[in-house]
């Protein structure tokens, strides 16, 4: 980043300030809690807003991981809301000091990157989500359906230190994976990293495929094309004002499946389609 | 061009999502063999069953064979947002494959003239190639009016380490026509594609 002179990173900074504290008085009603998936419902709760934190730190009651979603719920104590729930959420193993001094585990909001920090044996409870792939009709898009789900439980910090990690690498926040499922109860992790995506590529090339989570969010979508090649003979001289084409594309991005999104005046081809915040030579009518 | 809000979304560590779409029409004699390219790519991506691994992959080897046949961009456009949510930049994703798809027939009528099954056929004279990403962070490169002959270029170079960066969330290529051998005349390039500007 660009050296600020100073009076433009005091502003800045007192307005991080005000609006950290913002949310403290703004977050008092809290959402149903229910992480209950039935049927196909994973999607649904996928799309179910993070919450939101103010900076500080929370005591942490207890803590779940649904595998079909790749979302963590902490129980907090003495907060409203009483839980947390998001997907990027890094851990870090309390340091032995933080543990000789008592300490059970806390949630860490900073900057608004949330961090739990966990004693070694800390059990999070697993949901694992049986699964079956689908092809919705309507769409053509894959989707996964939970068929039941079984729980478990997962101490990632649990003989970790086997492992190659450097010990101090351990206390400091990184996005964690989990191993691949067993009903007995899961140790250690499947990948870790200091993004998202690096654990999810550590967990990749350790299993051949990435976690079950992320298979679920991701969506392949494709028109005109079929796995199989066509029988070549189609008609080359149509009378249509379109031509073949064909597409493909996935996404491993969550979606809120907002409408406002989808009905912004592109659609209409009519009005400035000036968004703000867009770029680019492309100008519609 | 950051924006306050940019820079303090920045400063409070949020994750900025970018998702932007680029098309290339191409046009001449010796364009028809870019489908070749664009068909095995798509054939993989079906296989690997999406996914982004492979299709970063896919986007390399279009993205170089592109930039290989640069003497042959006609035309151009670009568009995209930035997010600082991730659910908001995949509905934008899934909305921007649906307005590619829109834009040719995926689904040709075999009926029409299945008889003939003629060993000569007229290459195309025109591809478009539609290229929708998304990615984490900030690429300049991208980011900004993609419509120059040295824009592109370094727009498709972007594209191509933002796949060995590890930083696509979403990779979309649509091209029409959809094999060698089917035709998209000047006609259908205008009334589709009204965007695309000349280079």
């Amino acid at each position: 980043m660009k050296r600020l002179p100073t009076w433009k990173k005091f502003t800045t900074l007192s307005l991080v300030f005000i609006l950290g504290l913002l949310p403290l008085a703004s977050c008092s009603s809290d959402k149903p809690d229910t992480a209950a998936i039935n049927g196909s419902q994973a999607n649904r709760a996928q799309q179910q807003a993070p919450t939101k934190l103010a900076d500080g730190k929370y005591e942490v009651q207890q803590a779940t991981f649904d595998d079909g979603t790749g979302v963590y719920t902490a129980f907090l104590l003495n907060t409203t809301p009483p839980t947390f729930r998001s997907s990027a959420l890094q851990m870090a193993r309390l340091t032995p000091e933080e543990e000789k001094a008592g300490e059970k585990g806390y949630l860490k909001v900073t900057n608004g990157q949330a961090a739990l920090h966990i004693p070694e044996k800390f059990q999070i409870s697993y949901v694992h989500n049986v699964t079956e792939e689908k092809t919705n009709a309507q769409t053509g898009q894959k989707e996964t359906v939970v068929v039941r789900q079984e729980s478990s439980f997962w101490t990632p910090f649990l003989g970790a230190v086997a492992g190659n990690m450097v010990a101090n690498a351990l206390f400091a926040p990184r996005y964690y994976m989990p191993p691949a499922y067993s009903a007995g109860g899961l140790r250690g992790y499947g990948g870790s990293g200091t993004s998202y995506n690096q654990a999810i590529g550590q967990y990749q090339s350790r299993y051949g495929s990435p976690p079950l989570a992320v298979q679920n969010q991701r969506a392949l979508r494709s028109t005109g094309l079929s796995r199989f090649p066509r029988n070549d003979s189609a008609s080359r001289s149509m009378q249509n004002n379109r031509s073949t084409g064909s597409g493909y594309g996935s996404s491993n991005l969550r979606r809120n499946n907002d409408q406002q999104y989808r009905s912004a005046p592109r659609s209409g081809g009519f009005g400035s389609m000036q968004r703000s915040r867009s770029f680019g030579g492309m100008r519609r009518r | 061009m950051t924006s306050w809000r940019d820079r303090f979304n920045k400063m409070t560590g949020q994750t900025r999502f970018v998702v932007c779409r680029l098309f290339l029409h191409l046009g001449g004699e010796q364009v028809a063999p870019l489908l070749g390219v664009l068909n095995r790519s798509a054939q993989e991506a079906l296989e690997s069953d999406g996914d982004l691994n492979v299709l970063g992959e896919g986007l390399v080897k279009i993205c170089e064979s592109l930039l290989q046949y640069d003497s042959m961009w006609a035309s151009a456009a670009n568009e995209g947002n930035v997010f600082w949510d991730e659910g908001e930049a995949g509905d934008f994703v899934q909305e921007l494959f649906t307005d590619s798809s829109q834009r040719y027939m995926s689904e040709p009528d075999t009926t029409a003239s299945s008889e003939q099954t003629d060993l000569y056929a007229p290459a195309t004279r025109n591809v478009v190639v539609m290229i929708t990403v998304a990615y984490e962070g900030e690429v300049p490169a991208l980011e900004t009016d993609l419509t120059k002959d040295i824009a592109i270029k370094e727009g498709l170079k972007a594209l191509i380490s933002l796949h060995y960066q590890e930083k696509l969330r979403a990779v979309q290529v649509h091209f029409s026509p959809a094999r060698f051998g089917d035709e998209l005349d000047p006609d259908q390039l205008l009334l589709n594609f009204p965007e695309l500007s000349p280079l």
